[in-house]
């Protein structure tokens, strides 16, 4: 139940975040989502030793996130519901990598690097991932898909999946709701009404999907999906596209914190 | 069980990429040659349901435990294998953008794992093989048992290769098998449970929508072998062209972005190493991929500290001017996001 | 202007588990008419909607709009000039924006997108919810769900306007809203509803279904105020026509009927 609450309220905040007219809501789309999977590409890039060398991709969610007006601790959260199942794969690195080094008199397992560094990792992808939605919104991403010549059919049925999830949801929770309240005390769903509750939902659901079939026809719907003009790519779009590129490629191939510091302790020395 | 993106190399998510967006492509192609224009409206409001549905806990008598229903089983014995296929594609979709379940790069990974096996493994073979002779409650258990608990155990063991391919984690392929199955057994069959519940309840109330599925699309063996043909192509041109980047140019600091730093390093641990390269000698899945690490990087790894290239942070002097530089960016980039907040958020007073 | 009408003639629907649904039924709608169509749970009026709408066809008798014969082949021209409100906005909103939704029908039939924006951008200020076209229809409230519903039928620039139960599940201001909005239509209206408070104001006549038959075809406030009529199939006189709970005394509007 609350988990269905919680995905509610979830999708609700990401669409209103994405109705917002920052400069960041107004970049094209589908530059966008080529930015965010350049980045993405990069970071899952770096080797599995590697801490200071994430540290400049900080840059691009931090930008996005006070340009875009996004607010932080909501990304956080989904953050740290993702962390467990990266902290289960990860935290037996530890014990498995027998290389160790020394680091400030004590002797640490390169495995706790390798754990950190997937920590960052999965902070990284998932903000940013995260932040493209809130900054472009469910009809900007297909509007993007379009434009990769991403076939309309799937485009149509992932745009009706995301508009009915919110109405089956509710129709969810409704039903168990009306379960829960015959039935205290119980967690989930008893043995017994396994099939009838998920079927009768599931027969409901097929006589929704009948009458959006008919809703639609009645619209002229014969199986082609016609879409409005997207939005032109503007020059400044493609410089958003270049600058975050170089930045990212930059830093990647040199460890920029690395240099930074060996300038400062190079100083201090 | 959804890959997250912190846990796969670029080689191998964009492998899996290549190998599900021709799978999709080879669907859609198929669910349009239906002409069945219902479809599209169903698949959209039947993902939408296998979303919520999940959400929805069954209780295990006796246990105290509880599990969810699997949709790719399910899905494809309701719209058949190639829209089944489809919504759960865009069901991991809106996950991953959505809910961060599963990244954007490993979406390929995920839609494999939790997709290809049940709709085009567990659905024609043993789901359809047992079915054949019809419709019965117990052939219902029956086949709806073998085939979630043997897609989710192929699923869960895609999981593991993935992320073994990918060299994020150094647990040695025995043990993180041993992890995996067992666990993903048990969910596999709580899991059948349910679906032969609501198999059963469709079956009794509207035996024509599971009729209607499993007729029509004809999923001879033709077309399911073409489709295994055309992705393990797929894989292994996609796999073997990214690991050429990662391993032709070792130096190039061009192609260095492609490269999967750490698989090099997998061997670090057991006999993990001699296991994998048995797989790929085997199969020449990715072939290439250089899993046996040059003899120079071994022996610099056993020196421990000595291989700047491979980890820059491993010697102390290397370590400090990494801390200090990390730390100092990162708070270079608090302050950027503070500044940058404190500006908007003055103008706004000042326009308002 | 003959070609506007709508007439059903001898319709007969029996669905596949023997039920009969429609049985017969015949009238005409002329132009700019208002016509209501009430009736119990399962007196036929929605499947009859929907052998209007051409969703199904009858197994005898035929439905004409103007001149046209509702069959296969005219389909695509029928449903232009019929729109459709359904009865569960979620139904009819598939989109994720309003302003698409309202889209979806004018880009069907490939107007040109500039033509098709003006036709959005009217329909959505005519209902009123021109601020809200770039909103997520899940997120609207039930009344405004309800507007966009008849913005997306409205963008088609129909002839005839069909609603199923329109103030279903609307709290007293919006089902008002929608009310003074229907009246300001000048297009042909069929409407069911239980709503019959409602069907007063709007519609100036009235078809009574009952088991898939019509049993009265006629000037609304003869119908409505004919309580044995309605009580057998299954209605209540509209409060509006009832006498005040209160303190007994009849409706000035009644007096004047019955006088």
């Amino acid at each position: 139940m609350s988990g269905m609450i919680n995905s509610l309220y979830n999708l609700r905040l990401l669409d209103d975040l994405a109705k917002k007219g920052t400069s960041i809501h107004r970049v094209h789309p589908l530059i966008k989502l080529l930015t965010t999977v350049v980045y993405l590409t990069v970071v899952v890039s770096f080797g599995r030793y590697q801490i200071s060398g994430l540290m400049p991709f900080l840059f691009y969610p931090v930008l996005i996130f006070a340009l875009g007006e996004v607010p932080v601790l909501p990304i956080l959260k989904r953050i740290i519901i993702v962390e467990p199942l990266i902290i289960g794969i990860g935290i037996l690195n530890p014990i498995f990598d027998h290389q160790t080094f020394m680091f400030g008199g004590f002797t640490v397992s390169m495995g706790w690097v390798t754990f950190l560094s997937i920590m960052i990792k999965c902070a990284l992808t998932v903000t940013v991932a995260l932040l493209l939605v809130a900054t472009t919104g469910m009809d900007g991403l297909a509007a993007a898909m379009r434009m990769l010549k991403i076939p309309k059919a799937f485009v149509l049925q992932l745009v009706l999946t995301y508009r009915y999830i919110a109405v089956l949801l509710e129709e969810a929770a409704r039903t168990l709701r009306a379960y829960s309240l015959r039935a205290p005390g119980q967690r989930g769903i008893h043995r017994s009404a396994w099939g009838t509750l998920a079927g009768q939902l599931l027969l409901r659901t097929f006589d929704r999907a009948e009458r959006v079939y008919q809703g639609m026809c009645l619209k002229g719907f014969t199986g082609e999906y016609y879409t409005g003009k997207s939005n032109r790519i503007r020059i400044i779009d493609l410089f958003f596209l270049a600058g975050w590129i170089s930045f990212f490629v930059i830093a990647r191939i040199y460890n920029i914190p690395m240099l930074l510091g060996s300038l400062l302790t190079g100083v201090l020395n | 069980m959804h890959m997250a993106d912190a846990l796969i190399s670029p080689a191998v998510g964009g492998a899996m990429w290549a190998a599900t967006g021709g799978l999709a492509a080879y669907s859609i192609k198929k669910v349009q040659s239906d002409m069945d224009e219902k479809k599209v409206p169903l698949m959209g409001v039947m993902g939408a349901f296998v979303f919520a549905a999940q959400m929805v806990n069954f209780t295990i008598p006796g246990t105290g435990s509880s599990g969810h229903i699997g949709g790719g089983l399910l899905l494809a014995i309701l719209l058949g294998p190639y829209a089944g296929f489809l919504t759960m594609s865009a069901i991991l979709t809106i996950q991953a953008l959505f809910f961060a379940d599963g990244g954007l790069l490993a979406l390929g990974c995920n839609i494999f794992n939790l997709g290809f096996f049940t709709c085009f493994v567990a659905y024609p073979f043993l789901y359809k093989g047992i079915i054949r002779q019809g419709y019965t409650q117990k052939r219902i258990l029956l086949a709806s048992m073998i085939a979630v608990v043997l897609g989710l155990q192929m699923g869960a063991f895609g999981v593991v290769l993935e992320t073994l391919f990918s060299g994020i984690t150094q647990l040695p392929f025995s043990t993180f098998v041993l992890l995996m199955q067992p666990i993903h057994l048990a969910i596999g069959i709580v899991e059948g449970l349910v679906v032969t519940a609501i198999v059963s309840f469709v079956w009794k109330e509207r035996p024509e929508i599971i009729e209607r599925a499993a007729l029509g699309k004809t999923i001879g063996d033709i077309s399911i072998k073409k489709v295994l043909t055309g992705f393990v192509i797929m894989a292994m041109i996609t796999g073997g062209v990214l690991s050429w980047f990662a391993s032709a140019n070792p130096d190039g600091l061009e192609w260095s972005m492609f490269k999967t730093a750490g698989v090099e390093e997998l061997e670090a641990s057991d006999g993990i190493h001699q296991t994998l390269a048995d797989i790929q000698s085997g199969t020449a899945f990715l072939p290439d991929y250089g899993f046996k690490a040059p003899e120079s990087e071994t022996a610099s790894e056993e020196a421990a500290g000595g291989g700047e290239e491979a980890w820059p942070t491993v010697s102390v002097g290397t370590s400090v001017s990494g801390f200090v530089g990390g730390f100092l960016t990162l708070a270079l980039a608090a302050l950027t996001g503070l500044i940058i907040t404190r500006v908007k958020s003055k103008k706004g007073r000042v326009a308002a | 202007m003959s070609h506007h009408k709508l007439e059903a003639k001898e319709l007969h629907f029996t669905y596949p588990d023997g039920n009969k649904a429609v049985n017969g039924i015949s009238f005409m709608v002329s132009h700019g008419e208002a016509v209501g169509i009430i009736g119990a749970n399962g007196a036929g009026k929605s499947t009859l909607l929907m052998l209007l709408m051409g969703v199904i066809f009858p197994q005898k008798g035929e439905v004409i709009v103007g001149d046209v014969h509702v069959t296969k082949k005219t389909l695509s021209m029928i449903r232009q000039r019929l729109g459709m409100v359904f009865q569960d906005p979620d139904d009819q909103l598939f989109m994720t924006t309003v302003y698409d939704d309202v889209a979806f029908g004018p880009r069907n039939y490939k107007l040109e997108e500039k033509e098709v924006e003006e036709r959005v951008l009217k329909a959505l200020e005519l209902v009123g919810i021109l601020h809200l076209k770039d909103r997520s229809p899940y997120k609207l409230s039930g009344g405004e769900k309800r507007a966009a519903a008849i913005a997306s039928v409205l963008s088609m620039q129909p002839d005839v306007l069909i609603m199923d139960e329109p103030t279903a599940a609307l709290d007293p201001k919006s089902r008002r809203r929608v009310i003074q909005l229907l009246k300001s239509f000048k297009h042909t209206k069929i409407i069911t509803s239980h709503d019959l408070d409602m069907i007063l104001e709007i519609c100036e006549r009235i078809l009574v279904i009952k088991e898939g038959e019509i049993v009265a075809d006629g000037e609304t406030r003869e119908i409505l105020s004919n309580a044995e009529l309605l009580d057998s199939c299954g209605l209540e006189m509209p409060f509006s026509l009832q006498d005040c709970p209160l303190c007994g005394s009849q409706k000035q509007s009644l007096k004047k009927l019955n006088s």
